[in-house]
């Protein structure tokens, strides 16, 4: 039972980053696009994150680290980070119509590309690269930490855990209560009706693109920040596995939550399996994606059972 | 040359050059930035693949591995089928021919090169119609699927390297070397480029024959401009999903055969990375013409051999030609072009799905 609780609370860490990126993917799912570039602009936060940090702390005017500047600097240079992007992403996809898919790809391939580029310039090393970032605030562990079960799972989390589910209740009160949110939704499955009412679908989807930049650069950012360090190809295939649990978790900002719950607990089972088991790493390493294959396989064979529509 | 077959070549060739000159562009940019000697890193960039033999010989060997891996691209990206898993069929094909000849190693060569290549071939295929049977019988987007399977394969392929087909003898992750009697001869010493390179202009060829003179390429053709219409007229469209996915697996499955037999001679952890992502570069510069992949695997191999001249010439270090290709890619599907030039390229684009 104490294993359980110890391998939940593990897994709720872990999700945080999957859930940002996946919060952020729902809004360009619901504006109609296949935002497969998610995982690129994780890569990106976490870079921008990690460059962040590097640059301020070398700089005189630092004050020494202990304080939680340096996270703040992170998430905030990440997500914007995430965010320019996303913007270049939407504006090429939506303005100068390039096709959604292939310029997603670039955007994937871009971020990879230019990583690799500016980390042996801003970081002055292209392998892993340890911060000066304190550990982020855990703010009910020592009211709450000590309480059996609840404590480990829910308890002993950090305060961007927390915001996250914050912002996953925000999200979903915007996407179904709001006027924006309707728009928004309307932008995916009706642009027509939207273009009626003199709204123009592809601003509301250029929107979306900006919003899911700047959750997954944030997403990119809890990476750096939770390491205290950048490491190549940090992302290690996040993006995609928060686009599956979009699909997976129906398109609904509650079943997304779920969905992605279920990957971090794979994530938390697979990371304590490797400490046991002793399985090749490389195992380790493809599990992510198989997982993500075999939900999508199970997904889909699930709503044929159910005879759902074939699309 | 009719009307509307002008306007298309004009459409391909203008989307050429832009794509060109925006990567050029791109690429002095980059170097500007990143590069602490400008001027020396930039004629190494443009020119060092022309400075001496071995460079020019080895741009001209990776230009025959593109051909392969953009036909391979393009034979699903023409059929409207979208093969994302270049990156791992092109690993499974190498490991595969390696595998096999490293399992026969006296046959004779013609048998052990054959089988090498079956055995590639349907590595690449199986993994690649994996994707196209899940499309048919599930419903599981094809795209998504071949990407996750193919990297997933990419690191089974790393776990098969490193394990059961390591080289004892070696510090390195890698096979042992093939036997010598398999390796395809060099064409031009010390450079790369081998006697793969004929049978890259024979798939070439092939491709051009098949796409324009048989009913299996036509179908193929129509299948993917307009697939409702071909089903309309009696086309069984499911035989579209899968077969051009196995093929195009199957390309990518031989452009690592012959990386191996005519370039590496053992398949290292990795060694193919990068080829999937360059064949689909390839395929939609070239608008999945078969006739237009030559020139356009020319164009990336031009664009990578200069890129490595400047890693190992100068202090830029990074990967800059991933770089290229995202602008590639974007510029060669940015319709702003039409827009600029009253062009009908649009139509002639690298098929994509229409937002939703």
């Amino acid at each position: 039972m104490k294993d359980l609780s110890v391998l939940c609370g593990d897994a709720l860490g872990l999700m945080t980053p999957l859930l940002l990126a996946a919060i952020g993917g729902l809004f360009t799912e619901l504006a109609g696009m296949l935002n497969i570039a998610l995982e690129g602009l994780i890569t990106i936060g976490a870079f921008a994150a990690a460059a962040a940090v590097h640059a301020v702390s070398a700089s005189p005017h630092f004050p020494a680290a202990g304080n939680g500047a340096a996270a703040v600097i992170a998430l905030v240079a990440g997500s914007l980070a995430g965010g320019m992007v996303a913007l270049g992403y939407g504006i090429g996809s939506q303005r100068l119509k390039a096709n959604e898919f292939v310029a997603g790809l670039a955007t994937n391939l871009l971020a990879t590309g230019i990583v690799v580029a500016l980390a042996d310039r801003l970081l002055g090393n292209k392998g892993v690269v340890s911060l000066a970032i304190p550990g982020l605030a855990r703010p009910l562990e020592r009211t709450l930490g000590n309480m059996p079960f609840l404590g480990e799972l829910l308890f002993r989390q950090d305060i961007l855990t927390y915001a996250s589910w914050f912002l996953v209740i925000v999200a979903s009160f915007v996407i179904t209560k709001s006027t924006f949110g309707l728009r928004l939704r309307a932008s995916g499955s009706n642009p027509g009706a939207l273009a009626t009412l003199g709204r123009n679908p592809k601003r509301y989807r250029l929107v979306a693109v900006v919003l899911s930049g700047l959750a997954c650069g944030l997403a990119g950012a809890a990476l750096t920040v939770s390491l205290s360090a950048y490491v190549p190809d940090m992302s290690a295939g996040r993006g995609w596995i928060a686009l599956v649990a979009i699909y997976l978790g129906g398109k609904k900002a509650g079943g997304v939550l779920a969905a992605c719950f279920v990957f971090a607990f794979a994530e938390s089972l697979s990371n304590y399996a490797q400490g046991v088991l002793r399985v090749p790493s490389d195992f380790i390493l493809a599990l992510p994606y198989a997982i993500t294959l075999a939900a999508l396989i199970g997904g889909a064979a699930w709503k044929r059972l159910r005879g759902g529509q074939i699309r | 040359m009719k009307a509307p077959a002008r306007a298309a070549l004009t459409a391909r060739l203008l989307g050429f050059g832009v794509a060109i000159v925006g990567a050029a562009l791109l690429a002095i940019l980059l170097l500007w930035g990143l590069s602490s000697s400008f001027s020396a890193s930039l004629e190494l960039f443009f020119l060092g693949p022309f400075r001496n033999a071995w460079y020019f010989g080895n741009m001209l060997a990776e230009a025959s591995v593109l051909v392969l891996a953009g036909l391979g691209a393009a034979v699903a990206f023409g059929s409207r089928n979208f093969n994302l898993g270049g990156e791992g069929q092109v690993y499974a094909g190498a490991i595969a021919a390696a595998a096999i000849l490293l399992g026969l190693p006296t046959a004779s060569p013609p048998l052990g090169i054959g089988l090498a290549l079956l055995g590639s071939a349907l590595a690449g295929a199986a993994l690649a119609w994996f994707s196209g049977r899940l499309k048919l019988s599930l419903g599981v987007d094809e795209l998504i699927s071949s990407f996750l399977a193919s990297a997933i394969f990419v690191y089974l392929g790393g776990f098969l390297i490193s394990g059961p087909l390591q080289d004892p003898s070696s510090n390195f992750q890698s096979t042992a070397s093939i036997a010598p009697a398999f390796r395809l001869a060099r064409l031009f010493p010390p450079s790369n480029l081998s006697t793969a390179a004929f049978a890259s202009l024979f798939a070439l060829g092939l491709a051009m024959f098949l796409s324009k003179r048989t009913r299996l390429g036509f179908e193929f053709g129509l299948v993917g401009r307009n697939a409702e219409f071909a089903r309309y007229a009696g086309i069984d469209t499911g035989f579209y999903v899968t077969a051009p996915m196995a093929l195009s697996g199957a390309l990518y499955g031989l452009a690592g055969a012959f990386l191996l037999l005519g370039t590496q001679y053992k398949a290292m952890k990795g060694f193919t990375s990068g080829i999937g992502w360059s064949g689909i570069a390839v395929a939609l510069v070239a608008g999945n013409s078969p006739s237009a992949i030559l020139p356009s695997a020319l164009l990336f191999a031009y664009l990578d051999t200069g890129a490595k001249a400047v890693m190992i010439g100068s202090d830029v270090t990074g990967d800059i030609v991933s770089v290229i290709q995202a602008t590639v890619f974007f510029l060669v599907t940015a319709r702003a072009a039409d827009g600029l030039f009253g062009t009908r390229a649009s139509r002639l684009r690298a098929g994509g799905k229409k937002a939703r």
